[in-house]
This record gives C-alpha cells, structure tokens and sequence, in this order.
C-alpha cells in the first residue's frame, strides 16, 4: 500500500484545493450534465482542454492522470471502432463487408471526449478535496432530501465509518496476507487461477473480521445514544467564499451557453 | 431506589442460546458502587465480567432483577438515552469504537447525538482533549495514533458526555506497558480530581492495584469483594488462578513471617519508603 493512488487526496494549496467542497460538486456535476445533454464536439474538445488547465494550474501529477486514462484505452478504442461500423453514413474504408463512416467517427470522437471529460472531472474533485470536505459537502447538498423522509444522516454516518475504517482495513489486510504467505499461499503464482484462489485466503478471514467489527461499533455508537443526527461540527466548517463565488459565475455562464448553443443546434 | 449511585439487585442474566441446562452469565448479583469511588472488576474468562459491564449501560438487559443508575432503570426504554449519558464506556479494542474519521468528530460524536448546540459540543471537546492530554491530536486521524493514544480518545469522547461513571472493559488489554500506564494515570487523576466513579475490568492485576475496592466473579455470582489488601490476603484467590501484584505478594510474605505492614502501604515505592524507616 504504498506510493500515489490515482484518485486519492494530494494536499496542495491551488485555488481548486481551496474552493468550498460543495461549489466543486456543483461545478463537477453541471460538466456531467452538460457532457451527457450536448452533442458538439467543438464544445466538448473545449471541456477537455478547461480539464487539463484545471489540472495543471492545481499542480496535479497530471503524468499519474495519464496513465490512469491510458488504462482505460481499449474502453476508448472500442467506442470508437464500435461506433465507427455501427453507425450508418458516408463509406471512408471499408474493412471486409464492414465499413467505417464519417458520422461514426465522429460520433466516436464526441463519446470519446464525453467519457474522458467525465474521468478528468471526477479525478479533479477526489484528487483535491479530503475525503472529510467531500462527505460535509456531500451531506450538505443533500440536506434538503431530509424534508422527503428521507435519513440523510445515516447514510453521511456510512460514509463517514468508511473513510475511518478503509486504512484500518488495508492494514488487517496486509497482515492476513503475511500470515497467509508464511504459511505458503502463492499470491505471486504466474498461474492467475492459483493467484485468485490464494486471495480468498485473504478474503475470507477480512471478512469475518470486519463481522466483528461491526458488532463491536455497534455497540461503541450505541453506548453513546446514537441517533442520526447532522454533524453539525463538520458542517460548520463548510464556508462559502467571495472566491467559491468568482468560481462558480463563470462556470455555470460558460456551460450553461454551452448547453444552450447545443440545444439550439 | 432513587439518588446517587449504581445499584444490582438480584441481577440474574441468561444468554438465550445457552440458557438450558448451562449456568448463567450471572447469578443473583447485588451490589452497590457509590458515587467517587474506583473499583476493580476481575475474574477468569466466563466469569461474567463483560457481561455486568454491559448491564450497566443497557446494552443489555437483566433476565431477572434490576439495576439502577442513579434510580433510573436501565430496562425502561424512555430513561436509555440518560442511563447512557451517566455510564461512560470504553471497550477493549481500540480500533473497534472509534467512529469518526478526526479525533475532534470522535469526541463531538456524543454530544452531537444529545443535541447541544456547537458552542457547547466545542467547549467540551476543548475540555476532553486537555483532559486526555491529546491537545495536539485534534486533527489527526485516529488509524496514525498509537494504542494507548486511540484509547485516550475513546476515554475523551466518553467524558465529553459528562458522564458519572465510568465503566472500562479490558482498557488496558491491547496496550503496551508505556501505553497502560499513561491510561491508568489518566484515571486516578479523573478519580482523584474530578471525581469521576470508575469501574475498571481486567486481567492485569496491576491495572487494579489503585483501586478504593475490587470485587471478584467466579462462574457469574461475585466471589470475594474488599479492598485490595484484603481481597489479595485471602487464600482463596489462590484456588481462582488469578495473579496477585508484585507489592501484595510481598505484604503477604512479610506478614506471613510476622513483620507486620500498615493498612496505607498501596505501591512498591510505598513498600519500600516503609521499610526503610523500620530499619
């Protein structure tokens, strides 16, 4: 478990860093609306390039986002091929009986740049803001939900016990996994199904722990009167800012008139 | 049975699936903890010390009998909520009853579900972090602390529900010595300076060393009760297999062979200091 994760909070100080939680999910989820409604490419290559300043001007390890995408590149590849054949249009080669089309490519390029824009964003949002901010701003955009009946509060309290307890998983994890290779279990077989099977060893004990676990913070949460409640603290801290302000105007004015244009074409 | 104190009367606990034809959990318990005072809870494995531990906060309930924090009744659904704010509790594993991702959350989680407004829930985790000596921890996430450090927590969001009592399950059990020994400090100055009635369980006979009183379970009834000098002097202990600390094995050597120790002598270092004035 060691070194940079793709995904996981790096401390900085940009101006991204530093936005209000919330003013990101809002910004992150007005691009997935207006990736998913507009169908202009031109539109979309912008987004990408707005990405990619967002990236470096937040000081990002933008060669650790790279190889993240360049993971994903036969998904990339096959949308492409996929649509390029499938959609009928203007012959540019054929291969066999299939040919490849204009429009198809085309409108390979456009889901191409819909499902990069939508990893760049995502990326941007966990890779700048703690897991903490995350789930106050998440809790907070939620609130409203609760006049619908509907426990809020319980499910930021899962969220929370989750972010406590994944490294303290992690750990439980690497020491089932030594006592398991000390008693010869084969996690670097070169045979894959040896490899999968050993894991199970791993598994199966993880899971019976966390069991036990659960029944014991149950009891801990119990014995302090748990009820569900907002986490008024946390909340407390979330603060809008004139600069979450700036932040937001430009944003929602740019996609928003993308979204228009794309309409309206 | 109303005022001040915990009180067992005939407390008789079965567990459902062993209740045919097995002894049970505990037998016929009564007794009383009054208020300032620190006490010892110890026996073998089984004996039912766990399972008084949880009676205390309703996180059980009595098969027959009753137990009363301050005359509330722990079985009477309405009162819960205070019987648990009054009994504090810290449980073996320091991992398994830290909540929140930040020490600050961890010990704002009680007073939170009481419902006090911030300004009080901020006082409080001020007061319990000085308490705990964990003033430099309030941001720190609880996985980067030590064992004894994450059990000062989970003694910290116990106190930030004010509570009367405080009910320690094998505290100590998954620390290392330097660790047990800054816990058990941090109680007797609770004990001695807030007042705060404890109730500690435990397998190390040293962890019980400062107790008012300790009282001895044996296959669920209570076995032997008293201070810890006469608790340890009685021959009877022998028979449950359980350790006696270094400095009563030692009273008990010299009484045995007739030098007499004064009832105050309670450490080594006490030990000692007498016996260098006799001779």
């Amino acid at each position: 478990m060691t070194g940079m994760k793709l995904g996981q909070y790096v401390y900085g100080n940009s101006l991204l860093h530093l936005l209000d939680p919330r003013t990101k999910i809002l910004s992150c989820l007005l691009v997935i609306f207006s990736v998913i409604i507009t169908n202009n490419l031109y539109f979309l290559l912008f987004l990408v390039v707005l990405m990619a300043a967002a990236i470096i001007s937040s000081g990002l390890s933008y060669q650790l986002i790279l190889s993240g995408l360049l993971k994903l590149r036969y998904l990339l590849l096959f949308t492409l091929v996929f649509q390029g054949f499938l959609t009928p249009g203007e012959t540019v080669f054929m291969v066999g009986k299939l040919s490849m089309t204009r429009e198809g490519l085309i409108l390979g390029l456009i889901n191409i740049s819909r499902l990069v824009i939508l990893f760049l964003g995502s990326m941007i949002l966990l890779m700048t803001t703690s897991a903490l901010k995350l789930s106050a701003g998440i809790e907070c955009l939620l609130l409203p939900l609760r006049k619908l009946h509907i426990p809020i509060h319980n499910y930021t309290t899962i969220l929370s016990i989750s972010f406590r307890f994944l490294p303290t998983l992690f750990e439980e994890a690497t020491i089932i996994k030594n006592a398991q290779k000390s008693r010869g279990a084969q996690f670097d077989s070169s045979n894959i199904v040896v490899r999968i099977k050993s894991y199970t060893a791993i598994l199966i004990p993880l899971f019976e722990a966390s069991l036990v676990r659960a029944a014991d913070l149950g009891e801990a949460m119990d014995s302090r009167c748990f009820t569900s409640h907002p986490n008024q603290l946390r909340l407390n801290r979330l603060q809008i800012k004139r600069r979450d302000i700036l932040f937001l105007i430009p944003m929602t004015a740019i996609l928003g008139a993308g979204i228009t244009i794309s309409i309206l074409l | 049975m109303t005022g001040q104190g915990i009180e067992f009367v005939n407390v008789t606990k079965h567990y459902k699936d062993s209740s045919q034809g097995k002894t049970p959990a505990l037998q016929d318990i009564s007794l009383s903890i009054t208020k300032g005072e620190y006490v010892g809870l110890l026996g073998m494995n089984g004996s039912g010390k766990s399972t008084l531990a949880k009676l205390l906060n309703g996180l059980l309930k009595p098969t027959d009998g009753k137990v009363y924090i301050n005359g509330l009744d722990t079985t009477n659904i309405e009162q819960l909520s205070e019987v648990r704010r009054l009994v504090g509790m810290v449980f073996q594993n320091p991992d398994n009853q830290l909540i929140s991702p930040v020490i600050e959350e961890e010990i704002a989680f009680g007073p939170e579900n009481l419902g006090l407004p911030i300004s009080e829930i901020n006082r409080r985790i001020n007061w319990a972090l000085q308490v705990c000596g964990l003033e430099d921890k309030r941001y720190h996430a609880p996985h980067l602390l030590s064992g004894g450090q994450k059990q000062r927590v989970a003694l910290a969001s116990a106190l930030a529900m004010l509570p009367e009592y405080l009910v320690l399950d094998e505290p100590t059990s998954m620390l290392d010595p330097a660790g047990r020994k800054e816990l058990l400090a941090h109680l007797r100055v609770l004990n001695k300076e807030e007042d705060m009635t404890i109730l500690i369980i435990s397998h190390n006979p040293e962890d019980l060393v400062q107790a008012d009183r300790l009282i001895v379970l044996d296959h669920g009834s209570i076995f032997l009760q008293g201070t810890p000098r006469e608790v340890y002097a009685n021959a009877k202990m022998a028979e449950l297999g359980l350790d006696t600390p270094a400095v009563y094995q030692l009273i008990n050597q010299l009484e045995s062979n007739g030098y007499p120790v004064p009832e105050n002598v309670k450490s080594v270092r006490e030990l000692v200091d007498y016996l260098c004035l006799q001779l």
